[in-house]
């Protein structure tokens, strides 16, 4: 029971330390599993591991392999349900550009970063991990110049680069591995359905984030800020994301169509810093 | 029964981490991390400066002196500028790979550049009925291999922006 104690409290304590220390309380938790005087024969013992290692999985985190298959995955029900891309050259190549110039000075400029419009007149942008960025039509045609382009991407590459969306399934690992360890002798897990079952469960949460209750204002706030930073040190006007949300506030109009997904935009306003709006440029 | 003194100085000890990371910053006197595959030290603040060196990805930098956005950074012998968006103030995370060995997040992250949609994101969109979408991703992907690395190295260039400002 005291060996129990003394794994929750890590488990709770340690979810956010550093990998290398997470990797060694996995370790840790693994053999303290391996020494359960519960488990009664070989079958269940494995079972149990198993748990271990899926609740391991949600403390060490997603690795690059399972990033992309669940970003490609999440990439899909983003395009799915806004329209298809807009296949406009010009407009891609601008918005890769400005993108990828971000990307590069991101905390993961080697991630393969791609970027695209969604056909839809709804006010709004996405992302998707491992590099997918998506802004709808209707926000693309308010950022006339590149700064207001760049404060918009930043934000959504802050999403990705804080691993906003894995999280969310990390944070589901560890909990139905948890519930694994302390509640499952037996079952198996291991089969094809289950495991289609569970990805697609896990793409689930994190579409429903995207598309019905946002991230945790906390989370949009950092974007905010991190994409913010991310513009003006690549050379950027600052307050370029400020200014299409100060446009949009003045604009009023249906809320539902406006990043209707996000904290309300004076609180995201008041947040930012209070920067010159960028100068008008031409854009090709 | 009563916790072991140990045990109840955990949590100042984890408030303690979090203000540290909070305040983390690239300033002179602080610590820096490489976060690219390899980043170029230069003898002087501009990107036309001859290199004085070339490190891996997650290495921890002492920061010596600061130039507007360029940052004097030490590594033991080695040291040189680098622009501030090629460094992060933060010790990039090790990943695990499908293999479940640990590994670094750039060597993995390099090697996908412009793979295909996954196996698994194929096979969801036929679960999904999402087929439109798999061909709208396909072309999307095709369309982004045109814009290549030379191709974002001359947009900075001829926009000023990055370490070209």
């Amino acid at each position: 029971m005291r060996t129990r104690a003394l794994l929750l409290f890590a488990l709770v304590f340690l979810g956010g330390s550093t990998a290398s220390a997470q990797f060694g309380f996995l370790k840790d938790a693994v053999d303290a599993v391996k020494d359960n005087p519960l488990k009664s024969n070989n079958s269940t013992t494995n079972d149990t591991l198993k748990a271990a290692g899926q609740f391991g999985k949600g403390i060490a985190g997603i690795g690059p392999e399972e990033e992309k298959k669940i970003g490609d995955s999440v990439a899909l029900e983003i395009v799915g349900k806004y329209g298809g891309l807009v296949r406009d050259a010009a407009v891609l190549h601008r918005v890769n550009l400005v993108g990828r110039a971000l990307a590069r000075y991101s905390d993961r400029p080697e991630l393969n970063w791609r970027f695209g419009v969604l056909n839809s007149d709804s006010v709004n942008a996405f992302s998707a991990p491992d590099g997918w960025v998506f802004i709808t039509r209707g926000l693309y045609t308010l950022a006339k110049d590149d700064d207001t382009l760049a404060g918009i991407l930043g934000h959504e590459i802050a999403h990705i680069t804080g691993r906003h969306a894995l999280k969310i399934v990390e944070n589901s690992n560890k909990l139905s591995g948890g519930l694994g360890i302390w509640a499952s002798t037996n079952q198996k897990v291991g089969n094809v359905q289950a495991q289609l079952k569970q990805f697609d469960i896990s793409i689930d949460k994190i579409t429903s984030t995207l598309f019905e209750s946002g991230y945790a204002p906390g989370k949009e706030y950092e974007a905010d800020k991190d994409g913010r930073n991310l513009a003006s040190v690549t050379g950027y006007a600052p307050g370029g994301l400020r200014s299409v949300l100060v446009q949009l506030q003045r604009r009023g109009g249906d809320n539902k169509k406006v990043f209707s997904t996000h904290p309300p935009l004076a609180e995201r306003i008041k947040r930012l810093p209070d920067e010159p709006a960028p100068r008008p440029q031409s854009t090709g | 029964m009563k916790p072991r003194p140990a045990f109840r100085l955990w949590p100042a000890a984890l408030l303690l981490a979090t203000v540290v990371v909070a305040e983390a910053a690239l300033t002179p006197g602080g610590t820096a991390y490489t976060k690219r595959y390899k980043t170029t030290l230069l003898a002087e603040p501009s990107p036309m400066a001859s290199p004085t060196g070339e490190l891996a990805f997650g290495r921890q930098l002492k920061i010596v002196e600061m130039k507007g956005n360029w940052l004097r950074v030490s590594d033991g012998p080695t040291g040189g500028w680098v622009f501030a968006g090629s460094l992060t103030d933060s010790k990039p995370a090790e990943t695990k790979g499908a293999d479940g060995n640990v590994l670094l997040a750039s060597a993995t992250t390099a090697t996908a550049a412009n793979r295909p949609l996954s196996e698994e994101a194929n096979a969801y969109a036929a679960r999904r009925n999402l087929g439109s979408a798999r061909v709208d991703l396909d072309w999307l992907q095709a369309q982004c291999k045109g814009v290549t690395a030379a191709d974002v190295d001359a947009f900075l260039k001829a926009q000023k922006k990055g370490e070209y400002q």
